[in-house]
């Protein structure tokens, strides 16, 4: 057989192979396709947890139960649950303190590591004397330590309470108040970590305690390199 | 090599390429990490509506587009104020052009002794382009109890006068208006550059 003979097809360069089997191709798939299964797995199976950081919790100077005066910087590297209710508050009073006293009584069920966990109670108003509040205190197991009362002037209460926490007060003609019941979780950062804004139920003590469990995780692991996962976290709205 | 190899051979060039990029090339890049903390507020940041170390009244809509440094803190300050304007004039000389979309602002926390010219004064000593911002002590209290700063007067000496404890921090607020980093007031020049950088 001469060369001439061969058929033309038989000498024409091979086909290129599909674009399935380049290697680089393949590479890039791959690539993209862990990328996209590593965000969806960190977003659906959230392996870290962690509450928001919803905004700044206010600065303020307050009087407590014992007279003396509480500022804002007194309370930074403390795990902060405040709570707001005022003296005449009668039963049924809507505010949240036996939530709160649940939650204290709890405290030792949940982990913060070196971070105090504290519990402040705001009353609405002004006119509260230290012994008034110390009497509201005892009637709810407050000791004044761990958990107290305080309160400030009427038009300093009004940017706190109204401004900073964003909890609804207001005096009515009979001297009592009407108000929002709220629960507010705020970091040693001071920045408000969770918001709890309706009447509130049993339920709630657990899911309070959970979140300060979380907050206490996030205190102890976030540093060094375990920050950036927690960062991702916060990326991915990985939120309770 | 055979087909089989050769795919598996991809495969494990595109785990691994993946595994860099989740853990070296996106934290770097995406997500900046922060030396600030990062607060994803939903609601722009509480306006600010003061008179200025310039004369006039301003409020933050007059930065529209540009990120805001706010600092509460006063002029007889004789420590931290400083330091942390030093900081704040050396990280801008850092930032260089890039820093022509920043404002830096501190706020008065002692109305009555900071007035306008006081301000223009002392915060030139810094960088002219720093702006001063006071009003009634009423008005100061309100921005600054949002922006969670306490602050009161304390006995000082026969030089200082009275001294006002405040909080020490640096608040930004990002082109959208949004309050998006609380940085301490002992921030390094490194750090708050880094931050500032990837902002503006």
């Amino acid at each position: 057989m001469t060369i001439t003979d061969t058929p033309i097809e038989s000498i024409s360069p091979p086909p290129a192979p599909s674009l399935l089997r380049r290697p680089w191709f393949l590479s890039l798939v791959a690539f993209g396709v862990v990328v996209v299964l590593g965000a969806l797995w960190f977003k659906i199976f959230e392996p870290i947890q962690v509450l928001p950081r919803i905004r700044l919790a206010p600065g303020f100077s307050l009087t407590d139960q014992a007279g003396a005066q509480v500022t804002s910087e007194d309370l930074r590297g403390s795990v902060v649950l405040y709570t707001f209710t005022h003296s005449a508050c009668e039963e049924p009073c809507p505010a949240p303190e036996p939530t709160m006293a649940a939650i204290r009584d709890r405290i030792d069920e949940v982990d913060t590591g070196d971070t105090p966990v504290r519990f402040v109670t705001l009353s609405f108003d002004g006119t509260d004397t230290p012994a008034v509040l110390t009497d509201r205190a005892e009637a709810m197991g407050a000791d004044g330590e761990q958990w107290f009362y305080a309160t400030a002037d009427e038009a300093r209460l009004k940017a706190i309470i109204g401004s900073g926490f964003k909890t609804y007060f207001e005096r009515l003609d009979n001297g009592t108040f009407a108000f929002d019941p709220a629960l507010i979780l705020v970091d040693g950062r001071g920045v408000v970590r969770g918001e709890y804004r309706y009447q509130t139920l049993a339920s709630d003590t657990d899911r309070i305690l959970s979140h300060i469990d979380i907050l206490g995780e996030e205190v102890r692991n976030s540093n060094g390199p375990a920050g950036l996962a927690y960062e991702a976290a916060h990326f991915f709205l990985c939120y309770p | 090599m055979t087909t089989v190899r050769r795919t598996l051979l991809a495969l494990a060039a595109g785990v691994a390429l993946a595994a860099v990029a989740w853990f070296v090339v996106l934290p770097r890049f995406q997500s900046h990490v922060f030396t600030g903390t990062v607060i994803q507020s939903q609601t722009p940041a509480p306006d600010i509506a003061l008179a200025t170390s310039t004369g006039a009244t301003a409020s933050l809509g007059d930065f529209e587009d540009q990120v805001v440094v706010v600092y509460f803190g006063y002029t007889f300050c004789p420590d931290v104020c400083p330091t942390t304007l030093s900081t704040l004039k050396k990280a801008v000389d850092k930032l260089g052009g890039a820093s022509d979309d920043l404002q830096v602002v501190m706020v008065s926390v002692d109305p009555a002794r900071d007035t306008p010219e006081m301000l223009r004064e002392y915060l030139g000593f810094f960088d002219p382009d720093f702006l001063g911002m006071t009003g009634s002590e009423d008005d100061i209290a309100s921005v600054a109890t949002v922006y969670g700063v306490f602050f009161a007067a304390e006995p000082g000496t026969a030089d200082t006068g009275y001294l006002v404890s405040h909080t020490a921090r640096l608040m930004v607020i990002d082109r959208d208006g949004y309050l998006k980093l609380v940085m301490p007031g002992d921030v390094t020049v490194d750090q708050l550059v880094s931050d500032l950088e990837y902002l503006l």
